[in-house]
């Protein structure tokens, strides 16, 4: 039992390290309570969802990047969804790198649109490990038979 | 820039600077334009303040535009004094000119006349001499011949001495008849000579003959004579010289020719030059100028031989000499009487004549000799001679003729002329010299003066001209520095108010940016309260957070709202709304912060004020708050009363001391009529304006008269001091004021007597004509009440017996503890005992007083309503159980309303209810309270009635305990029944402030079957709750309210109509705590039978809009892009086009659509477009609500002008997006 309150302690501890640093924000708060009986893995399924998405068009940004003439059109659109998507499941980080990642598309700044797919790529790739070891986490207490208290 | 003043500048100079050029008038109305706004401006000392940055920046610039302008308008100055100058100049010159040339000419003329005339007339005596000696010379000659012919041959002396007297006496006789001659000399052949001689210096006349003795006087040496004769005549050498010859002399008398002397022997030739055979070598006349010993002037001598008869040999030689004295006698009176010099010379340049006294013979030599011209000794005629012959050596022109003018000898110019006579043997030239200035002298003299006066005439009026210039000029510089200055400030001013219009304009577009996370810190802090696991500490600290954080939204809404209604940007909206309400909520709210500032606040609303008007409601409750919200901060004691009255348009205004005049009312409706002309006709035809006056009185330290304009303007306190006690920005006033204005309004100071404040508005808001008003449903007067008011605060009820009296109702009242028991005791001992002299001593003086006693005695079944403020029992010790338990013994017999304060302990409130007291109210007391108040004892009594009439006292006491809670925080939107007393036996079961307390009660007394508010209140839930709606009332009503963006207003709007519909109502007012709704138990599926369709392409977003929606309850249809929405949609309409029936009932598949704006293939704009288009003709509109990440208001404008309806920002706030979604079906249900 008292492996079990470490545990959640643990958890409770990353969840708020988590907002601590910034990586999270209201959001996911939000997306936490709407998870419920009815939908146990909302959460879950939401973030991954997010990955998916992300994957897709982190995938589409390198590459529109990578060409010679650089359809910045397209690529504000591509950010524009990453954005939505990101502020929809409160990876503050993210969302903010992709405003400036906007901001660069419109001065049609190459330079900088390179440098800040760097990033989201970056911040994307530790809100993802954030999340996964949460989940691991969250996992690992429902394993033990206990509840993850929001 | 230059150039172009340049040409104004000549313009204005060429024609009259006084002449407006158009320029100048477009400038002047400039100016007067300008000066016109400056006049106008209310606070030009503000405005100089803000200028003056920009002033500064300006004056660089006009100091080098200056320095430009200075420089061409110096040129254009010089130029214009040359051309003066140039102008006077010709002028003068043309003038002098022409004075000068003129009189030169014509006397030049004349002076040549002149100088002609006076040589001629010299020229003429000198012929004139001539022609007379030639003729006294032939006549001479003619007689001689004619004498010596006669006596011809003579034979003997006496002969020869008969011929000598015949020709003494012929000769004489022609020598008498000529003054003008010198001498006339006969000499004959023989040598003897006979001659006349005539001494011009002393008149005498001598006759000079040579002796006779040397002669043959004889015939007999008449031989002899001839051949010496002959051969001394012959030889004129042996007559002067080699004979001896002896001369007399004998002095004649010049008249009658009379020996008067002696005959005195003289040497031959020694006077006078007797002319000899020599002189006539060729037997003609010669002619010739000599000299003689006895004059000193030259002349003229003449000789002609005498020839015998045959003509072959000279008998005789005739001399005659003219002295040509005369000449120069002519010439000298000639020019003593016109000045000059003159002179006549023979052709070899000697000396006949001059003018001057000058000798003409030079003294140096022996015998003496003609002086040349050029030795005269005159220095004129000297040096004129002497220039001729420099000028003309001996070429002189062939008639000898010369005129010269302007020769200068020595100092001064003359004219010199010459003529020449040109006579056989003798040619002549005269020449005359006369200085220049006697005849041009005048002219020359005039012309000078002239060409002074001229000259220094000019000069004058080049200089004044000059300065005229330099003056005229100055002004029209100065002129075009004023024009320049102008510009400059007209631009400045321009470019003042442009930033200033940016600010407003910035703010006004920041404020959706600035209240969002404001509103999200409050919705936030909100949470977190709500949230159980918080301890005491946490809890109160968020507390103070959210406080703070209202109070910081608080001043950003009021700076917002400002900017707003500065930049004119805020829109009034036309709502109904129950105006009375409104101001009971706001007193309510606000006599909670008063009690602790032992303030009271009292609302007095007349009875004939309209019950519901229309009008914005929020920016009315706004003004007013800030009203008393300032009145309170001002006021450490005494009261602040709002006073509402009805002034009706059409009659006068209601208060006669009212100083606004009708006029200006009049003209304040119609300007605000005409705006909203066409919001009034759509909204209802009946309307009609009323004038709603309000004053709100405090007892404060008022204000200065001379602030009383001034503190409505921005930024201005009256007292700057108090920002330091009081706090505030000085921004209320100036909002209320300009909300008021906008509202058709107006807004003063008014005098008042005592201390404290008088602001008197007046509102323009119509009141709808259907809405007839509503009476009090109980009629007071019937049920015989007898009210005694126990209260605290004097005015508060000063004003409520006032109106009960007015009402019928009889009243008494306390003010204290002691006051209370005495009239209790007077009341009910009395009545029982009919003693009343205790009361009578105690209270001699009240009258009447006393004859309400009576009164009331008289009344029929008195119900005895009576108004306990808790604060007159004694709570700080337990004295008030004593009390209580005193008054408890009237309790049978009167009703008793406790008037609790918001801070009231649960304890008493226990107590209370313990010992019966159901009617509770809190604070403060006003009209409705009342009537409601009035209106549950009659409900009461009514029931205790029916009950001992019915059944026996089945019920226990305590589930009858009620707790009338008028609820103070109604006049929020989003309340629904309140404390209507009518509803209180209906059945209305939902509690609708959704709080925890109201939960815990609605649990505790789950079988209630009227409980309206019943609450067991603990004490701490209870302040919160009055705390958490009184912010409520202040930050959605703000926000919601005053947001630009139309679906929250909208929102707003929807659920104020709702207000109506009670049976939605319960649904909205949960809403309203959708955060906490995982605690709520009741309306949790609030979006229950809804069905949603979501198109959203991102999937996170979908999903979690999906989830939202779902737990609220509703039915969710995501779709991936437009194009799908459309096609769902489609499918719906075609779907319905078959099934008419369903059209007609209006069923759609679905409620609404949430529409995400930026998706692939059709986005949200187009889908909305397309479906608009498609809903044409089916009389159906389905809500879309655009969500976008965009959160600019050119998005939002974007979207309704497509069609959407409402508008929610990403990430999606669920709060809002669930108020959106509601107050948008709800509208299509009803």
């Amino acid at each position: 039992m008292d492996g079990i309150v470490q545990l959640q302690r643990q958890l409770v501890d990353y969840n708020a390290s988590l907002f601590h640093e910034g990586f999270l924000d209201d959001q996911f708060n939000q997306l936490q309570q709407l998870q419920d009986e009815s939908n146990p893995d909302f959460v879950v399924e939401v973030v991954t969802l997010f990955f998916e998405d992300a994957d897709r068009l982190l995938n589409e940004l390198t590459k529109a990047l990578g060409q010679p003439s650089i359809d910045f059109k397209r690529l504000d659109a591509h950010v524009h969804q990453l954005k939505g998507s990101s502020s929809s499941i409160g990876a503050q980080r993210v969302h903010r790198v992709c405003i400036s990642f906007r901001n660069s598309c419109e001065e049609q700044n190459v330079e900088g649109c390179l440098k800040n797919l760097q990033q989201v790529k970056h911040e994307y790739s530790l809100v993802k490990s954030k999340l996964e070891t949460l989940f691991r986490m969250e996992q690992q207490v429902l394993a033990a038979g206990g509840s993850v208290s929001r | 820039m230059a150039d172009n003043k340049d040409e104004i500048y000549s313009e204005s100079s060429e024609c009259s600077p006084s002449s407006t050029s158009p320029m100048g008038s477009k400038y002047r109305y400039l100016f007067h334009r300008l000066c016109g706004s400056w006049n106008t401006s209310s606070n030009p000392e503000a405005r100089r303040i803000f200028h003056r940055d920009v002033e500064k920046e300006e004056f660089q610039y006009a100091s080098s535009h200056c320095l430009t302008s200075y420089y061409s308008v110096f040129v254009v100055r010089l130029a214009i004094m040359i051309m003066l100058a140039i102008l006077i100049g010709l002028l003068t010159i043309l003038t002098w000119h022409f004075t000068k040339i003129y009189t030169t000419k014509s006397l030049k003329s004349l002076a040549y006349g002149l100088r002609y005339e006076l040589l001629q007339r010299p020229i003429l005596r000198m012929w004139n001499i001539l022609n007379s000696t030639s003729e006294i010379t032939t006549a001479q000659v003619k007689l001689s011949q004619y004498v010596i012919r006669r006596y011809s041959n003579p034979a003997t002396q006496a002969e020869q001495v008969e011929l000598y007297e015949a020709m003494r006496a012929i000769t004489w006789s022609l020598f008498a008849s000529r003054k003008a001659l010198n001498s006339i000399t006969i000499n004959y052949k023989n040598g003897f000579v006979q001659a006349f001689h005539r001494d011009l210096k002393d008149n005498n006349t001598f006759y000079i003959y040579s002796d006779l003795a040397n002669y043959s006087m004889g015939a007999s040496n008449s031989n002899e004579i001839n051949s010496f004769s002959k051969h001394q005549a012959w030889d004129d050498k042996s007559l002067h010289g080699n004979y001896s010859a002896i001369w007399y002399r004998e002095p004649l008398d010049p008249v009658s020719g009379e020996k008067i002397g002696k005959a005195m022997k003289i040497a031959p030739e020694d006077l006078i030059n007797i002319a000899g055979l020599s002189q006539v070598p060729d037997g003609v006349a010669s002619w010739h100028v000599a000299v003689s010993k006895f004059t000193d002037s030259p002349l003229l001598s003449a000789a002609l031989p005498v020839w015998d008869s045959s003509n072959k040999t000279i008998m005789a030689v005739v001399g005659v000499t003219t002295a040509l004295y005369s000449v120069g006698q002519l010439m000298r009176e000639l020019v003593e009487l016109h000045s000059g010099h003159m002179y006549l010379t023979s052709q070899e340049g000697y000396l006949l004549a001059t003018s001057t006294s000058a000798p003409l013979l030079a003294n140096s030599t022996k015998p003496l000799q003609l002086k040349m011209a050029v030795d005269c000794e005159d220095d004129v005629i000297r040096q004129g001679a002497e220039w001729l012959q420099r000028t003309y050596r001996n070429n002189f022109p062939p008639s000898h003729e010369v005129h010269v003018e302007n020769v200068k000898l020595g100092h001064q110019r003359y004219y010199i002329d010459s003529f020449f006579l040109n006579l056989k043997r003798l040619p002549l030239v005269g020449v005359i010299i006369i200085p220049r200035k006697y005849i041009m002298g005048q002219v020359d003299e005039r012309a000078f003066k002239t060409l002074v006066i001229l000259i220094s005439a000019s000069l004058c009026i080049l200089v004044i001209g000059c300065v005229c210039i330099l003056i005229l000029t100055n002004g029209v510089s100065k002129e075009m520095n004023l024009r320049a200055e102008l510009i400059n400030q007209l631009e400045a001013r321009r470019k003042a108010e442009a930033s200033s219009n940016y600010k407003s304009q910035f703010l006004a577009n920041m404020s959706h940016e600035l209240r969002t996370p404001m509103a999200a810190v409050i919705g936030l802090l909100d949470i977190l309260i709500s949230d159980d696991c918080l301890t005491n500490e946490q809890y109160s600290t968020v507390t103070q957070i959210r406080k703070c954080s209202t109070a910081l939204l608080r001043l950003l809404n009021n700076i917002l709202d400002l900017s707003k209604v500065e930049s004119g940007k805020l829109v009034l909206e036309d709502a109904e709304f129950d105006l009375g309400r409104e101001l009971e909520g706001l007193v309510d709210m606000f006599s909670v912060q008063c009690i602790n500032h032992n303030v009271e606040t009292v609302l007095d609303l007349s009875d004939d004020m309209p019950k519901i008007v229309r009008g914005d409601s929020a920016r009315v409750v706004q003004v007013f708050a800030n009203l008393i919200n300032n009145s309170i901060k001002f006021t450490p004691s005494g009261h602040i009363i709002l006073r509402g009255w009805c002034g009706n348009q059409n009659s006068s205004v209601g208060s006669p001391n009212f100083p606004l005049d009708q006029k200006k009312l009049q003209s304040l409706q119609k300007c605000r009529e005409k705006p909203i002309a066409s919001q009034a006709k759509r909204a209802s035809i009946n309307d009609n304006k009323v004038i709603l006056w309000f004053e709100v009185d405090d007892t404060g330290c008022g204000i200065d008269p001379s602030k009383w304009d001034s503190v409505f303007e921005s930024f201005e306190q009256a007292d700057p001091s108090t920002t330091r006690l009081h706090g505030g920005t000085g921004l209320g006033l100036c909002i209320v004021r300009n909300l008021v204005n906008k509202m058709g309004g107006d807004i003063k100071v008014v005098k008042k007597e005592g201390p404290g404040t008088l602001m008197r508005l007046c509102l323009l808001l119509s009141a709808p004509m259907d809405v007839t008003e509503q009476q009090c449903a109980v009629d007071l007067t019937e049920n015989g009440f007898v009210v005694l008011l126990a209260l605290h605060g004097n005015m508060g009820r000063l004003i409520t017996s006032k109106w009960l009296q007015k009402n019928g109702v009889c009243t008494m009242e306390a003010a204290d503890w002691n006051g209370l028991t005495q009239i209790l005791g007077e009341l009910f001992h009395a009545r029982s005992s009919a003693h009343n002299t205790d009361f009578d001593a105690h209270y001699p003086a009240k009258e009447e007083f006393k004859s309400k006693l009576l009164n009331i005695r008289d009344m029929r079944n008195p119900v005895f309503v009576i108004v306990v403020d808790i604060g007159l029992l004694d709570l700080s010790t337990d004295i008030w159980k004593e009390q209580l338990n005193f008054l408890h013994r009237y309790f049978g017999r009167a009703k008793f309303v406790w008037m609790l304060n918001h801070d009231t302990s649960n304890n008493i409130k226990m107590e209370l209810r313990r010992n019966g007291h159901v009617l509770m109210v809190n604070k403060p007391l006003y009209k409705a309270k009342m009537i409601h108040i009035l209106e549950a004892v009659i409900k009461e009594r009514n029931l205790e009635l029916q009950r001992k009439t019915l059944t026996a006292p089945r019920m226990k006491e305590g589930d009858l305990h009620e707790f009338l809670e008028i609820d103070s925080t109604q006049f929020d939107a989003t309340s629904s029944d309140d404390s209507d007393i009518s509803e209180i036996g209906g059945s209305n079961p939902v509690s609708t402030n959704g709080d925890k307390p109201v939960e815990k009660i609605a649990k505790s007394h789950p079988s209630s079957p009227y409980h309206m508010n019943n609450a067991l209140v603990n004490e701490n839930e209870y302040l919160e709750e009055h705390n958490m709606g009184k912010e409520e009332s202040s930050s959605p009503s703000a926000s919601y309210g005053t947001g630009d963006n139309q679906p929250k207003s909208q929102s707003t709007n929807e659920s104020s109509v709702s207000t109506e519909d009670q049976d939605e109502d319960s649904g909205c007012g949960e809403t309203q705590r959708v955060t906490s709704s995982s605690k709520t138990v009741h309306g949790k599926k609030s979006l229950e039978g809804l069905k949603i369709l979501l198109a959203e392409d991102t999937p996170v977003l979908q999903r979690v809009a999906t989830i939202m929606l779902e737990k609220m309850g509703a039915a969710v249809v995501a779709v991936g892009d437009g194009q799908q929405a459309v096609e769902a949609l489609g499918c719906m309409f075609t779907a319905e086009d078959c099934r008419g029936e369903s059209l007609q009932k209006g069923i759609t598949p679905y409620d609404l659509i949430l529409m995400d704006c930026q998706m692939p293939k059709m986005d949200g704009y187009e889908a909305t477009k397309a479906i608009r288009k498609s809903e044409v003709g089916t009389g159906l509109h389905i809500p879309i609500v655009a969500l976008t990440a965009h959160a600019m208001s050119c998005d939002e404008a974007k979207c309704l002008e497509v069609g959407m309806d409402a508008y929610l920002t990403k990430p999606i706030d669920f709060k809002m997006m669930v108020s959106t979604i509601l107050s948008l079906t709800q509208t299509s249900l009803t």
